[in-house]
């Protein structure tokens, strides 16, 4: 599978292969205690560019993004092997700076999880992390967080409001804005729009499509549709291996692989 | 089973409940009710005019010409009470009578060596002299009535002795001729017992009406007013027109009490009188007014709180309250995180949780020896501090015991903090530390206080851990912590444990466990204001 991928790479410039990848993962494992988590994951991902995985619960799509920005460490008893080097480090040494780390590899989960504070200080909360306590500077990351994630307009009246107060739609765009508040150059995304109506949905593909100019996008999905709609390169995993990693038009429309034509036409999974 | 059978059972089960919630509420009711009323006579009462008195003199409070005026209309009440008094004392105070005798005598020696008297003349007069007051005294000293008469009357032939005119031993046989009057019927027999009695009556008078005019100021506080409030007037004037004796039975049986008007005790003589005259004439002696005491949580009280109020036992209560706040607080929500979010669960982790499960169930006099072999004996002097009893001590101790208490609310509250919360603060970059401060802990301060509030009520209101840490009956108002100091809790305690005074004054005892619930009500209050405060903040209004 992997001289398969390799063999794109050689074939055609403009696949999911390129040379200066922002992650990069070779040969990566990662075992839950004794269970394995993910197996033999080599995949180079582009930056400024959307990166669907899909694939069936329990394959190892979000083990795989949240080693990306080592959450799963919060697991005890986890262990890993191979090399997964974000923006140049490999971030499984012990050397890593973990907060730096997180605030250049963003986060956003399943569930919308706003802080239980005022929607400024949501988004304020990475910043002043990173020690930036002037009202000025704030106010400014704060505008731009809120207007990269097309909150600006709803909320700029009231930033003092709770963000509980928002709705399920607006929480996800605002944790997607406290991501972006700490300048981060890679955006996770965990099933992000899994908790949202259609119409959120469609406000948070928008929202990628913007997003993509910037940063690197990998999200999770397991929309197919929605997979098909933001990314452009789509990884499918299957019980911990990645089976194909391909351009998403490609995975889509003509899979290599049986598996993943399988799933994909929903035979399987 | 038929629908009929279980919707039966379901209406059943729905009475009984109301039933049991029904007679909770009763029972509460019953409780509380009387004790709140009684407590709150310490607050609205009749307060008799030694009453205003007193709060002029203890805490300068009132008018005090007004307070005068009033006191001198209910003097011309009194005064026909010490008259008779001091009358009927006049016939039966042998003692008295016969210093005075023996005073006269001495001053007429005196004034006869002043005298231009030959020396034989001064020699015969005073013989004569020492005669009369030799009769005069077993006049005095003597229950038989013929033979009192018989001296009175050998005294008196001297009444117009030429010799004595215009002398100072003229009063010896003025002595002689008041008595006359003064044992006229009085049975002479029964002198021994009057005596008794009238200084019983007159003790109670002190007690009801204040030190009779006249007399020194007493030295202590207590016994410088007579009854303060309508019902101890009630009380006492009980006591005084009634006998109280205890009589024998038999052997190996109990002692029976008999009660018999005092006026009989007296009976054919001017006190008889005198009980009528005080139960009908109380109110012009004592002037009772309806009076509301506010000041009785923020007074000081005179030793034995006879007079007064509980403030400096609500000022000690709160002071060990929230000291021991300040201390278990931190500790709780520290041992608390350290539990949830870094112990890992082995064993060490396992037996720590179980001894905290058991210090919570430990009996609190545990905890008050504790305080005293650790923190007084031991913790103290290490640190140069005087070792006895004092507010940090018993404020540590109650910290101590309430600990469990805190540790478990803050364990469950930062448990119950949703993981996605911690999973954003550490995604954007945020240590375990910074996660803890800034998500975590705002998010379990509803928790939390909850904690506080359980762990306050139980430290407001525990006697036996600063029984020997910190707590005093009787005392100043406390100037630093190294100081003991008085405390709701173990007032009415001390005062529930047979303090005599305390009999005298059983409003205060009740005022005091008022006090103590209104106290932990208020500071149960705030708590909750603020949880909610809190809950409706995380919650997004």
């Amino acid at each position: 599978m992997k001289e398969n991928i390799r063999d794109k790479t050689a074939q055609n410039g403009e696949t999911a292969q390129c040379a200066c990848p922002i992650i990069s993962s070779k040969d990566f494992n990662f075992y839950y205690g004794t269970t394995m988590g993910v197996k033999n994951i080599t995949m180079n991902i582009n930056p400024c560019s959307v990166t669907a995985i899909i694939g069936p619960s329990g394959c190892g799509k979000s083990t795989f993004l949240r080693s990306i920005n080592r959450m799963n460490d919060l697991i005890p008893g986890v262990w890993t092997e191979g090399k997964l080097v974000v923006d140049g480090q490999d971030i499984y040494d012990k050397r890593v700076n973990l907060v730096n780390l997180r605030q250049q590899v963003g986060m956003v989960f399943q569930k919308p999880n706003p802080f239980p504070k005022s929607i400024f200080d949501n988004v304020a909360y990475g910043p002043r992390l990173q020690g930036i306590t002037q009202r000025t500077a704030l106010d400014e990351v704060i505008e731009q967080s809120l207007k990269a994630s097309a909150l600006w307009e709803e909320v700029k009246d009231n930033l003092r409001k709770s963000a509980l107060a928002l709705s399920g739609g607006q929480q996800q765009r605002l944790c997607i804005a406290r991501a972006l508040a700490t300048r981060p150059r890679v955006l996770l995304m965990d099933e992000p729009c899994s908790a949202l109506d259609p119409l959120a949905t469609g406000k948070i593909e928008d929202l990628i499509n913007q997003l993509k100019n910037d940063y690197t996008i990998v999200i999770v999905t397991h929309n197919m549709q929605q997979a098909a709609r933001v990314s452009e390169t789509t990884a499918f995993f299957c019980l911990g291996e990645l089976i194909e990693y391909d351009l998403t038009s490609k995975i889509f429309e003509n899979p290599s692989n049986k598996k993943t034509e399988d799933y994909i036409t929903g035979r399987f999974g | 089973m038929r629908p009929g059978i279980r919707i039966a059972i379901d209406k059943i089960f729905t009475v009984v409940a109301g039933a049991s919630v029904v007679c909770l509420c009763l029972v509460l009711a019953g409780v509380l009710g009387p004790m709140l009323w009684r407590g709150g006579s310490a607050v609205a009462f009749k307060g008799t005019v030694e009453f205003r008195k007193m709060q002029l003199v203890l805490f300068g409070r009132g008018d005090e010409d007004k307070i005068a005026a009033e006191s001198r209309q209910a003097e011309i009440a009194r005064a026909k009470i010490y008259s008779t008094i001091e009358k009927f004392k006049g016939g039966i105070d042998s003692e008295a009578l016969i210093d005075k005798a023996k005073q006269i005598y001495r001053q007429f020696g005196n004034d006869l060596r002043q005298t231009d008297r030959t020396a034989e003349e001064v020699a015969e007069l005073r013989s004569v002299t020492r005669q009369i007051r030799d009769r005069l005294e077993s006049a005095f000293a003597s229950s038989n009535a013929a033979e009192v008469n018989e001296s009175l009357a050998y005294v008196l032939n001297f009444k117009d002795d030429p010799r004595f005119k215009n002398t100072s031993a003229a009063g010896l046989i003025g002595l002689a001729e008041q008595y006359s009057k003064d044992i006229h019927g009085i049975n002479l027999a029964e002198r021994q017992r009057y005596y008794q009695e009238i200084r019983q009556v007159e003790d109670i008078l002190t007690e009801l009406l204040g030190p009779a005019p006249g007399t020194a100021t007493p030295a202590l506080m207590m016994n410088r007013f007579g009854a303060t409030r309508w019902d101890l007037a009630q009380k006492l004037l009980g006591q005084l027109c009634w006998y109280e004796e205890w009589i024998k039975q038999g052997p190996g049986q109990p002692m029976v009490k008999r009660l018999t008007p005092r006026s009989q005790r007296f009976a054919g003589t001017e006190i008889e009188g005198l009980f009528i005259y005080i139960q009908k004439n109380l109110p012009e002696m004592l002037k009772p007014k309806p009076t509301f005491y506010w000041q009785y949580f923020i007074d000081d009280s005179t030793p034995g709180h006879y007079f007064g109020g509980v403030g400096p036992e609500i000022l000690g209560t709160l002071l060990l309250t929230i000291l021991a706040m300040l201390f278990v607080v931190p500790f709780g929500v520290i041992s608390a995180a350290y539990l949830v979010e870094c112990a890992s669960d082995n064993l060490v982790i396992r037996i720590i949780r179980m001894s905290i499960n058991t210090l919570a169930g430990v009996p609190s006099i545990v905890f008050g020896l504790f305080g005293l072999a650790f923190f007084v004996l031991f913790f103290l002097p290490l640190f140069g501090a005087p070792s006895k009893g004092c507010i940090l001590a018993a404020s540590m101790t109650l910290a101590v015991l309430t600990l469990p208490v805190m540790i478990r609310a803050s364990e469950e509250a930062i448990r119950a903090v949703p993981q996605t919360y911690k999973e954003a603060s550490l995604a954007l970059g945020a240590s375990r530390f910074r996660t803890f401060v800034k998500v975590t802990l705002p998010a379990a301060l509803p928790g939390i206080l909850t904690g506080v509030i359980l762990s306050l009520s139980r430290v407001a209101g525990e006697t036996a851990p600063v029984l020997f840490t910190g707590a005093v009956a009787l005392g100043p108002v406390p100037k630093s912590i190294f100081d003991p100091t008085r405390t709701l809790s173990y007032g009415s305690y001390d005062m529930a444990v047979g303090d005599k005074l305390a009999a005298m004054v059983p409003h205060n005892q009740f005022g005091m466990v008022v006090t103590l619930v209104l106290l932990i009500l208020c500071l149960n209050t705030v708590a909750i204001i603020l949880r909610s405060r809190m809950f409706k903040k995380l919650a997004g209004h």
